[in-house]
């Protein structure tokens, strides 16, 4: 199980690298649309702004509430969260008109 | 609201010449052949990294200059509320190492008084291209009374430590009592969005 009330069941870890990202507990699952351009290079023709539709969020409210984390310069109203050891991403983004929302997605990171 | 699951917040930022190796500092493996172009494209604004250090859990914001200093635009609002400056030339590039001076000055200018400094010269893994000798950087370290360390981002070689070394300083003066802390935290938090956003 990955949900427990709510929140994640477990720790929140780097797909490529051992890097914590965050502690079990700590993100609030939430639904919600969103693009986020591809981690890997998939094919030779992959463009960079390349990638897909994500549903599935930890929301974490505060920027400090991360073990490790970093944040992209923004692009528009968003910045995205990467590795802060590798450096691999985007695994999630932050609005920054609502910068006290900031989201991982289920689908890029390791849950242990 | 959940409690705060740390005890102290320190900001760091990262002062030099352009092409110092800052951002390698910062971000090892930034030119990773694994990585999609999208990060690289955009760049990377901060990081957040938890240690432990003297039994406290440290959160530690670690900032680049971005390049600002190319346009002499390193001034009081990027320094608000810093506590920690790594401050780095290249050991293969002696200009890099004659400015660090005017850095020094520029902190003096800009920065908090109590702000703690360190001098690392970056690249030592590029021992043939060496223009600075070591002992030059000891000497003008030890001159202002400033910790001194050779690092290779490349090689890895004491950057873990140089971060840690330097936490570890403004641990040392930091007041014992948890609550100081935390309220310098939040400010620190408010100033930064603020100076941000314009």
């Amino acid at each position: 199980m990955l949900i427990s009330d709510g929140t994640n069941a477990k720790a929140l870890l780097c797909q490529r690298c051992p890097c914590r990202i965050l502690n079990p507990l700590k993100g609030s699952f939430v639904r919600k649309e969103m693009f986020l351009p591809h981690m890997k290079k998939k094919s030779e023709t992959q463009a960079p702004t390349d990638g897909e539709t994500l549903n599935d969020y930890w929301l974490v409210h505060d920027m400090y509430t991360f073990e490790n984390v970093g944040f992209s310069n923004a692009v528009g109203n968003t910045k995205y969260l990467i590795c802060a050891d590798c450096e691999i991403g985007p695994i999630g983004w932050q609005d920054t008109q609502n910068p006290k929302d900031i989201y991982v997605a289920l689908d890029r990171v390791r849950h242990e | 609201m959940a409690k705060k699951t740390y005890d102290l917040l320190f900001k760091l930022l990262l002062i030099g010449d352009s092409g110092v190796g800052k951002t390698c500092l910062l971000f090892r493996f930034s030119d990773d052949a694994f990585n999609t172009t999208f990060i690289s494209t955009i760049g990377i604004d901060f990081k957040i990294k938890t240690v432990e250090l003297g039994g406290k859990k440290i959160k530690l914001q670690i900032w680049d200059t971005a390049g600002q200093e190319r346009f002499h635009t390193i001034t009081t609002s990027y320094y608000r509320g810093a506590m920690g400056i790594m401050l780095v030339y290249d050991i293969t590039n002696a200009k890099t190492f004659d400015n660090i001076s005017k850095w020094l000055r520029n902190i003096d200018e800009h920065a908090n008084e109590d702000v703690e400094k360190m001098i690392l010269g970056n690249k030592c893994d590029i021992e043939d291209k060496r223009q600075v000798p070591k002992q030059r950087g000891e000497s003008i370290a030890r001159e202002h009374g400033i910790p001194f360390l050779e690092t290779s981002a490349k090689s890895n070689v004491n950057v873990e430590k140089a971060f840690m070394d330097l936490a570890q300083a403004i641990l040392n003066k930091t007041p014992s009592k948890d609550a100081d802390g935390h309220n310098k935290a939040v400010d620190i938090h408010k100033s930064e969005s603020k100076g941000r956003c314009c």
